[in-house]
């Protein structure tokens, strides 16, 4: 019959009439490792969603063929009877259970009582453990003893209890370090010897090329090449997974930049459960005034927790220090970044920006409140012409000022968090992807008032993962890549090319070239 | 194929949930009127349950020496319960305020009785040590990140340890007159109609005044019928508060104690930036605390704001019992939850009005009293209040529309 374990053929899926997947094909062969490439929001996820039927048979077109014949799973349990595993990102397991507990969670051994056989768990799990080559995980103890890469190995061996028959391995590494990922490695490979498929989804080049087989490139939803990776270098992935259509969304506007305003200087922010584990490391910059900074890299790469770091909002240890016009700043907490002259607009809009039950109006006024009330008495006439004045200038629709603003379209939303953050005037303006689910229209008129911004005087730093708009927008690009500061390119010609190496490649190899 | 399906699926974005359309709509409608009506509701409950205790009692629950010592008897728990309401709104819990109820009073009594110190300095220390107290809860709460359920219960513990301790167990007694009038006096007749005149103009006078403002901002203006319906019910239920409790003794201190409370706590919920904040705090905390705001500073202001309420109902139990029981207050934080439970406050936090929880404490005293002029027994006295507070959490949960 076929000479492949999967096909999933022209699978196409559809989120409330936006294609996520359009067209996809993915081939595995048994006993071949498949490395799935693709930049930010490219598809990945979703397409192993489908695959695992998190996605139930229906919700999406296609097919898909297993051992020759057609799955229509309606859950993850039958694809996992089927011997589909995926392995998420976030680990899953229950940290206070042990090992054993935990590989067979839900599928515990029982006596002829009907309680859990112990006795009877642990053995099985030890002689997995040993059967891949783990002796130094002792089953009998919680699963809480052992560092993230353990656990790591300890949720394939889970998988592999399953009788997994291919494996779906989601960014497995993004938390380990590179001791723990040269095993991890290892053990991919041990399972490809014994004939177990896997799918293996990375941005890290150096690992799909060390393991996989046959790469496999999707970009915008859309399958964009397969080939063996024997054909392939990184850099032809690379050259796959970008070339996003740049069009004329971005109305770039000239704007004066001049002296430097602000300054992060050795930023260096750990990790809230690994606390050995440095998600930014020592990062330095300083920005113009006028000036708008991209901030680029790949999901993870520390973007978020260096500008949260900055901002006071960290609730992990951070350390490094911001000066503002040549005067440092004693920022504890987002009060003090606020008082000082500097704004962030968070990156999850529903958890961090707005307060749901309140209205638009008093969701605007939030960081201002006390100009409006000099004796603590909130005078409402003068709130009211501020907010009036706001909706107007940021087209913000809504069909009253009272009515709350949970009522809101994402982009009207993300428009009046935006208000909320630019009303006390700050110096330096953080936007933490600002143009996250957020339609065109108001992505348009969200480019349009940094630009405005920028003339005005301010200081604009926008983490963003969509590389035309910080190629689009940004003065200068920061590219952080695993913590680290891996480039910082004035926005002249620049290409995705440049920035994606960037973040995808460790500064060593830059340092080679 | 199913693409016309997709394609009509795409077309109406944003409206109602496309399965089992007619039905869904209906009940939304129906849930959507109650929580906005809730007040209203709650009113209605209060009348069902004095109709019932009325037709049970042959009119002993309505004569007005009984409603205005109904009345008396809600004041300590809606003191409590209108600075719990803050507590709640935040998203906290105060565990602690009974016991912190009768240390105070018991402190008050002792300043009293033993020290015979002058009334206004016994009002003021106790007032001042049930802010620290509050304070302290506070300060565990939002500087050290313990939970103030676990807080405020070793508070609990703590306060009535400390009570027993200086009063020895026993009950401290007589207090003096003045102190006793706090709890026991009632104001003269042509006070009460003054200051319902008053409070009634005042309404008018912030009634016209909110119309101009949303006149002003293109807002939508409600129809000048309803806001006089407002007004013609708030002036026929002030008037027959007033003349109810004149034909008895005149206003109960207490009684009017709590109601400018209710002004006050009202004014600063909806006007000030404190008020504010405590809504947003409840509402987002984290998007409240990266607009700039210091969130943990609110949270202490808020446990201090509880602290001084317990000062408050403390030296009006002692006032009323003439005497600092080491019992006082067992079990009134509870009460003052249930209150502000029943009266529409969300224990998930961010929402909840004074006025509500004044109603639900109206509604527990009016069971209290009502099932004790019944003498039914203690035990089902208990059981009826158990569950009438899950009914009401129940309902409150049932008909929340969902975001």
């Amino acid at each position: 019959m076929s000479e492949y374990l999967l096909e999933m053929r022209r699978i196409i899926k559809e989120f409330s009439g936006v294609r996520a997947l359009n067209g996809i094909d993915l081939a595995v062969k048994p006993g071949e490792c498949v490395g799935l490439c693709g930049e930010n929001g490219a598809g990945k996820s979703t397409m192993m969603k489908v695959l695992s039927a998190v996605y139930p048979y229906g919700t999406w077109q296609g097919e898909i063929l297993w051992d020759g014949h057609e799955l229509r799973a309606s859950g993850v349990r039958e694809t996992e009877d089927a011997g589909i595993v995926i392995i998420h990102q976030e680990l899953m397991l229950v940290p206070q259970l042990s090992v054993a507990e935990n590989i067979f969670l839900g599928r515990e051994p029982k006596t002829r009582s009907g309680l859990i056989d112990f006795d009877a768990m642990i053995a099985r799990a030890t002689a997995l453990l040993n059967d891949l080559r783990m002796p130094n995980i002792n089953a009998a103890k919680p699963v809480s003893n052992y560092a993230g890469g353990e656990q790591q190995l300890i949720e394939i061996a889970k998988a592999l209890s399953k009788n997994a028959r291919l494996l779906i391995l989601d960014e497995p590494t993004s938390s380990l370090t590179r001791r723990e990922i040269d095993v991890l490695l290892d053990l991919v490979r041990d399972l490809k010897r014994r004939g177990t498929a896997c799918v293996y989804i990375s941005h890290k080049l150096d690992e799909i090329e060390a393991i996989s087989d046959s790469v496999t490139v999707i970009r915008d939803g859309a399958f964009v090449g397969s080939a063996p990776m024997a054909q392939l270098t990184q850099a032809d992935i690379i050259r796959m997974m970008v070339g996003r259509e740049m069009n004329n969304l971005f109305p770039r506007e000239q704007h004066e930049i001049g002296e430097v305003v602000f300054e992060a200087r050795n930023f260096t922010v750990w990790d809230l459960e690994n606390r050995q584990r440095k998600r930014v490391d020592d990062i330095s910059f300083a920005i113009r005034r006028g000036e708008i900074v991209g901030i680029a890299g790949l999901v993870g790469a520390g973007r978020t927790e260096l500008v949260s770091a900055i901002f006071g909002a960290w609730r992990g240890t951070s350390e490094g220090t911001v000066w503002l016009g040549g005067k440092q700043l004693r920022i504890r907490a987002p009060s003090d970044a606020v008082r000082a002259g500097i704004c962030m607009v968070p990156e999850d809009r529903k958890a961090h920006g707005i307060v749901p039950q309140m209205g638009v109006g008093q969701n605007m006024t939030m960081a201002v409140l006390d100009s409006f009330a000099p004796g603590g008495l909130i005078n409402e006439a003068a709130e009211m012409n501020a907010i009036g004045r706001d909706i107007a200038r940021m087209r913000i629709k809504t069909a009253s000022p009272i009515l709350p603003i949970s009522n809101l379209s994402g982009g009207n939303q993300q428009k009046a968090v935006i208000a909320k953050m630019l009303a006390p005037a700050p110096k330096v303006l953080i936007l933490d992807e600002p143009t996250r689910g957020v339609d065109v229209g108001a992505k348009y008129e969200i480019y349009k008032l940094i630009f405005a911004l920028a003339r005005t005087g301010t200081a604009v730093i926008m983490v963003s993962s969509e590389m035309p708009e910080v190629l689009g927008i940004s003065d200068r690009v920061l590219v952080i890549g695993e913590g680290e500061l891996r480039g910082n390119f004035v926005n002249d010609g620049l290409t995705q090319e440049q920035v994606l190496s960037a973040a995808i490649l460790p500064a060593h190899s830059h340092a080679a070239e | 194929m199913n693409k016309p399906a997709l394609a009509t699926t795409t077309a109406p974005a944003g409206s109602a949930p496309a399965r089992n359309p007619g039905f869904g709509l209906k009940l939304d409608h129906v849930k959507g009127a109650f929580s906005r009506y809730k007040i209203l509701a709650l009113v209605l409950a209060v009348a069902v349950i004095w109709a019932l205790f009325w037709q049970l009692t042959d009119g002993d629950f309505l004569t007005a020496r009984n409603f205005s010592n109904l009345l008396r008897q809600m004041s300590i728990t809606g003191m409590l319960a209108s600075g719990m309401v803050f507590v709640i709104v935040l998203g906290e819990i105060d565990l602690s305020i009974g016991s912190l109820l009768g240390l105070l009073g018991g402190i008050a009594a002792i300043l009293d009785v033993t020290y015979q110190l002058p009334l206004p300095l016994t009002l003021l220390v106790v007032m001042l040590l049930g802010i620290a107290a509050g304070m302290f809860n506070g300060f565990w709460v939002a500087y050290l990140g313990i939970p103030s359920f676990i807080v405020t219960l070793a508070g609990m513990l703590v306060f009535r340890g400390i009570l027993l301790g200086i009063t020895g167990g026993v009950t401290i007694s007589p207090a003096s007159a003045p102190l006793v009038a706090i709890g026991q006096s009632y104001l003269p007749d042509i006070i009460g109609y003054v200051l319902a005149a008053g409070v009634l103009a005042l309404l008018v006078f912030v009634s016209v005044q909110a119309r101009g403002r949303r006149q002003h901002h293109a807002l939508e203006v409600p129809p000048l019928w309803l806001d006089g319906l407002k007004l013609f019910a708030a002036a026929a239920a002030i008037g027959g508060f007033v003349y109810a409790v004149d034909s008895y003794r005149g206003v109960p201190t207490p009684v009017l104690v709590l109601l400018v409370l209710l002004g006050v706590f009202t004014l600063m919920a909806r006007r000030t930036v404190f008020g504010r904040r405590i809504y947003a705090i409840g509402g987002n905390l984290e998007a409240t605390r990266l607009s700039g705001v210091n969130v943990q500073r609110i949270k202490l202001l808020v446990f201090a704001l509880m602290g001084l309420m317990a000062a408050l109902a403390g030296i009006t139990t002692t006032a009323r019992l003439a005497a600092g029981s080491p019992s006082a207050g067992s079990l009134q934080e509870l009460d003052a939850i249930a209150s502000c439970v029943i009266g529409g406050t969300s224990l998930r936090g961010g929402s909840g009005t004074v006025f509500g929880a004044l109603i639900g404490a109206l509604i527990m005293a009016s069971l209290d009293n009502g099932m004790s002029m019944l003498s039914v027994d203690t035990f089902w006295q208990m059981i009826v209040k158990g569950v009438i507070l899950l009914l009401a959490v129940w309902l409150d949960i049932a008909t929340s529309v969902k975001r």
